[in-house]
């Protein structure tokens, strides 16, 4: 199950969010979680470099590109390997829309259709990521 | 003077702080929604304004139902426009927006004009709003055209309507599975994408046919899969496949491993590792068929990509619990891993490394994993630590260099339960490896010197008072012991005080040093210091000089307390200071289960209902206090044992009774508990009739009816029936309810004159051999098992059959004899092939009885199970034998 995909800026401001069967209670704490994983690990890293992560059955798989942090985490049958093809497919995207790693600008100014291409990216997911 | 020409920076300078979204506001963005009313649409204006919209929502912004409907509407007119960006974000601000059902028939007729357009991008995306937003009825209506669309030229369209059916099957199965011959077509498309989504549906739509799913795997592992998530899906689902066959391995291959096996060598990487995976899962998975997939996971360990090195590590991780051996060839990969900048990684290579070293290793491993400790979290920490006193059990012979190792990290810093990860697995060490004994009691006294955490220091002293006298010098503990006296808070002084004691009570040559120990604790700011050292100086008696202690005194000590906490609190809420002192043999020894309140479901009564049909919902107390008030019962002795409520009506019938079952030496006592569920009657003199056709051992003598029962109020009516003395005499009871059932008028509430006879059939009672065993527990099974000494033990081992799991089977038989399971021993750690449950309870006649089950589990599932039975009776050992041989 992907459990959730969270684009947030490199300084912790969360961009875009979609969160599946996560309580809402729960999400505060995943959205800190998150923002602090890649404060303390993506200062430095490289463009589209994947990062993984776990924390008892769940796994997260987190990259940088441009002025964006972007996260998925999942479980079961989503494990590193699954969530990281669905990573590559969103930074596709990004980079499709954005030409070149996107800076805030860039990415609010392409907030229309960046929210499109993640729609498509992540319609084929089992349950859909309509809970924000 | 003109100005210097400044050459215009692409995105950064002057735009460091804009945000297009600067500003925004929900009142604003709504008002400029009406530019959807326009007769002259500006597709960009109307863009952005749901840009803006779609930022909102990403925010956490919330419309209301008026809001929304009104956004709706307004955007519905945006069909008239051509333009191809502005239609795709309509769908995707329709999706988002999840108009109701009454506000879908609106643009219903849009989207079906979409589906049907020449545009690919528009069915494409019209599909998917539709199915998303609409119900089974225009279901059916556009089904046909989802039908075309699975099998549309464009992967585009395709993939959309395999999709959306993936999505509908949860709430449309029937509808959905009519398309199987579309998606069929589907799986055998060129395009990769397409044949993803039509074998994941195709999978989900015959999942409940074992036999289909099997056929559709045979085909596609002979056939082509082009796309390597649908290689994926396919291994998932052979894996499935194997697994639900439960082939018998040692006939010859395993179905499908040879398909296994060849996606080792598939191109995508995910495939490979996901082949990996399928195979090291395996159920019964032999070395053999282990190696390949080992041999490409070893190639992952040293990949570049975190992520694949993680996967390989984890799984290799996991194969190593049941087959360490398989992946010894891994080690030297797994040792680079150590210092992997993720420490994820780092962490589960060094546990898999301690779980397949061998002996020679464990020193060249403890020198590398020091380093590493710091760097990691204390999550990680103590995996780490429960791994090295896996280890340490392993090789006993190591047990310096790794005692030596816990006692290091147990000086560092790090939070309380890492700390206590260490003491356990010092405690568990010193426990199981006798040589270790000092060494690790010493490491411990070092530990409580500077400890911050008064649970571990007073966990350390209570363990050292039960070790410390034991050893061949207890003298060099007391040093250690006494500073906490003087150092430390009033908890970790009073625990203190007790260990000195117990070193006093065991070792009569310290004896008169103790008792100049425990005469300072007198002068202790603390009462409960005062009051623990006043306790032991008595109890230990004497003047201090070196005599024996008692053997009383000791059991005092060192005894565990029997009494289950909670009835001990409710028994000295109860006493009431008298001259008689509190009789701690008076508490009742039998632990209480869930009261059957409690596992009703919510919400099934009807209103108006008062008490739930229970009865008193109250500990035996209660139920004793209820017996002996009838004089008929009186003459039956000491209850010995009272069962929770059987229900013996179904919920929501009009009467609802349950039993509880009273057992006496020579008696049984049937507590019928009911409720009169129906406003309109009023039963009297209700009494159940019980047939004892099938209890032979049982005969009826005497039976207490029910004289009123109006409705919403419990009542009790008796039943009892002799049996044989000291015998656990067994038997089934079939039950009839009877009554005199009286009209009620509902205006004025009263009941009529005359009634009618009549009667309600209840469900069948036993009386089982569980009844006669009380739930107690011991503290310390194995100083309770060394003690009741084997001169009426009774060992024996029984075949379980075939079970579902060793979980299932270990629980069956727990529940078949009634005994309290001690020390956690009830939990089955999943994947376990084995098991030991350590049981304790007083069986009738106070007999104390102690089982140890020793279960295994193979292959094929056959449970064998040995029972071995200590008890202060040989005929009790025998009776609980008896009652698994024929249980």
């Amino acid at each position: 199950m992907l459990l959730a995909v969270l684009f947030s800026h490199t300084e912790g401001n969360i961009l875009v969010e979609r969160f599946h069967g996560v309580p809402t209670e729960e999400r505060l704490h995943w959205r800190s979680f998150l923002v602090k994983l890649g404060a303390d690990n993506l200062k430095g890293a490289k463009n589209e470099e994947l990062f993984v992560a776990s924390h008892k059955s769940v796994y997260i798989v987190y990259t940088v590109l441009g002025d964006a942090c972007i996260y998925v985490v999942g479980k079961d049958e989503y494990d590193e390997l699954a969530l990281a093809e669905v990573l590559l497919v969103i930074i596709s995207s990004m980079k499709d829309v954005c030409v070149k790693p996107p800076t805030e600008h860039r990415f609010l100014n392409k907030y229309g259709r960046i929210c499109l291409c993640l729609d498509d990216c992540l319609e084929g997911v089992t349950g859909e990521l309509r809970e924000r | 003077m003109a100005q210097p020409y400044a050459k215009k920076d692409d995105d950064r300078d002057d735009e460091a702080e804009y945000s297009p979204f600067l500003g925004i506001e929900k009142g604003a963005v709504l008002q400029e929604a009406r530019v959807f009313n326009d007769p002259q649409l500006d597709p960009r204006r109307c863009s952005q304004v749901i840009t803006k919209l779609l930022y909102l929502l990403n925010q956490g912004e919330t419309f209301t139902k008026v809001e929304a409907t009104e956004v709706f509407f307004a955007v519905t007119k945006l069909f008239q426009s051509k333009d191809i960006g502005l239609r795709r974000m309509v769908y995707l601000i329709i999706k988002e927006l999840s108009p109701s059902a009454d506000e879908v028939i609106i643009v219903t007729s849009s989207l079906m004009k979409d589906m049907n357009s020449k545009t690919d991008m528009y069915r494409a995306n019209a599909i998917r709003v539709l199915c998303r937003i609409t119900d089974g009825t225009l279901l059916t209506q556009i089904e046909r055209y989802l039908k075309q669309a699975i099998v549309d030229k464009n992967p585009v369209v395709a993939s959309a309507a395999l999709v959306s059916g993936i999505h509908l099957l949860q709430t449309n199965p029937e509808i959905v599975k009519r398309w199987s011959n579309e998606v069929q077509e589907a799986v055998q498309s060129r395009a990769a994408l397409v044949q993803f989504h039509a074998l994941a549906l195709l999978h989900q739509i015959r999942q409940n046919d074992r036999l289909a799913v099997s056929k559709l795997v045979t085909s596609l592992t002979r056939g082509t899969v082009r796309s390597p998530l649908a290689q994926c899906l396919l291994i998932r689902y052979t894996s499935q496949v194997i697994r639900e066959s439960g082939q018998n391995i040692q006939t010859g291959d395993r179905p499908f491993y040879d398909y296994l096996e060849s996606c080792l060598r598939h191109k995508a990487e995910m495939v490979i590792f996901e082949a990996a995976r399928a195979i090291t899962n395996l159920s019964g998975v032999t070395s053999r068929e282990l190696t390949p997939a080992i041999t490409v996971l070893q190639l992952f360990l040293s990949s570049s990509k975190p992520v694949l090195r993680f996967a390989a590590v984890r799984t290799l991780n996991k194969v190593a619990m049941t087959h360490p051996m398989a992946v010894t060839n891994c080690n030297i990969d797994m040792e680079s891993l150590i210092s992997d900048q993720n420490r994820s990684i780092a962490t589960l290579a060094i546990t898999t490394l301690l779980k397949t070293g061998n002996e020679s290793s464990v020193d060249r491993l403890m020198k590398q994993i020091t380093n590493f400790m710091s760097d990691i979290a204390d999550e990680f920490k103590i995996v780490v630590v429960e791994a090295i006193r896996s280890l340490c059990l392993k090789f006993p012979l190591k047990y310096r260099t790794l005692m030596n190792f816990l006692s290091n990290i147990l000086r560092e810093e790090g939070g309380f339960e890492y700390k206590k990860a260490i003491v356990d697995s010092i405690v568990i060490l010193i426990r199981d490896i006798p040589d270790a004994k000092e060494s690790g009691l010493f490491h411990l006294c070092e530990f409580i010197e500077d400890c911050e955490f008064t649970y571990l220091s007073s966990q350390i002293l209570h363990f050292l008072g039960n070790e410390g006298p034991k050893t061949s010098d207890p003298s060099k503990y007391i040093r250690y012991i006494y500073n906490r006296v003087i150092l430390e808070n009033a908890t970790v002084r009073a625990n203190a005080v007790s260990t000195l004691a117990k070193f006093g009570a065991m070792v009569d040559s310290l004896k008169p040093r103790i008792f100049v120990l425990l005469r300072r604790c007198l002068f202790d700011s603390d009462d409960e210091v005062r009051d623990r050292a006043t306790l032991y100086l008595n109890t230990l008696g004497g003047d201090g000089s070196v005599v024996e202690t008692d053997k009383d005194v000791k059991n005092f000590l060192f005894g565990s307390l029997d009494v289950p906490l909670a009835n001990l609190e409710t028994s000295l809420k109860n006493y009431e200071p008298s001259e008689e002192p509190f009789d701690i043999d008076a508490v009742p020894k039998e632990v209480k289960s869930q009261p059957l309140a409690e596992k009703k479901a919510p919400g099934k009564k009807p209103a108006g209902l008062g008490a739930p049909p229970t009865g008193p919902t109250s500990t035996i107390d209660t139920y004793e206090k209820l017996l002996s008030s009838i004089s008929e019962f009186s003459s039956f002795g000491q209850l010995f044992k009272s069962s929770v409520p059987v229900e013996l009506t179904e919920a929501e019938t009009e009467y609802a009774v349950n039993v509880v079952k009273h057992i006496y030496d020579g008696n049984v006592v049937f507590q019928f508990n009911c409720t009169n569920t129906i406003p309109e009657q009023l039963l009297e003199n209700v009494t159940v009739i019980m047939d004892a056709t099938e209890a032979e051992e049982f005969s009826e003598v005497t039976s207490k009816p029910l004289r009123s029962l109006p409705y919403d109020s419990a009542g009790q009516t008796f039943v009892v029936f002799e049996k044989p003395v000291g015998v656990p005499a067994v038997g089934k009871f079939s039950n009839m309810l009877k009554f005199i059932v009286k009209e009620v008028d509902p205006t004025t509430g009263e009941a009529e004159d005359d009634g009618v006879e009549d009667e309600y059939q209840l469900e069948d009672l036993e009386v089982v051999p569980a009844d006669y065993i009380l739930k107690v527990g011991v503290s310390n099974f194995r100083n309770a098992w060394e003690s009741m000494g084997p001169d009426n033990e009774r060992v024996d081992e029984y075949g379980l059959g075939v079970r579902e799991s060793l979980a299932e089977a270990v629980n069956a038989v727990i529940n078949i004899l009634g005994l309290q399971p001690c020390e956690g021993t009830e939990v089955v750690p999943s994947n376990s092939r084995s098991h030991t449950c350590l049981l304790s309870g007083v069986f009738i006649g106070n007999v104390k009885v102690l089982v140890r089950l020793s279960f295994g589990i193979d292959g094929p599932k056959q449970v064998a199970m040995k029972l071995a039975v200590r008890s202060e009776d040989q005929a009790v050992s025998d009776a609980i034998h008896e009652i698994i041989a024929s249980g």
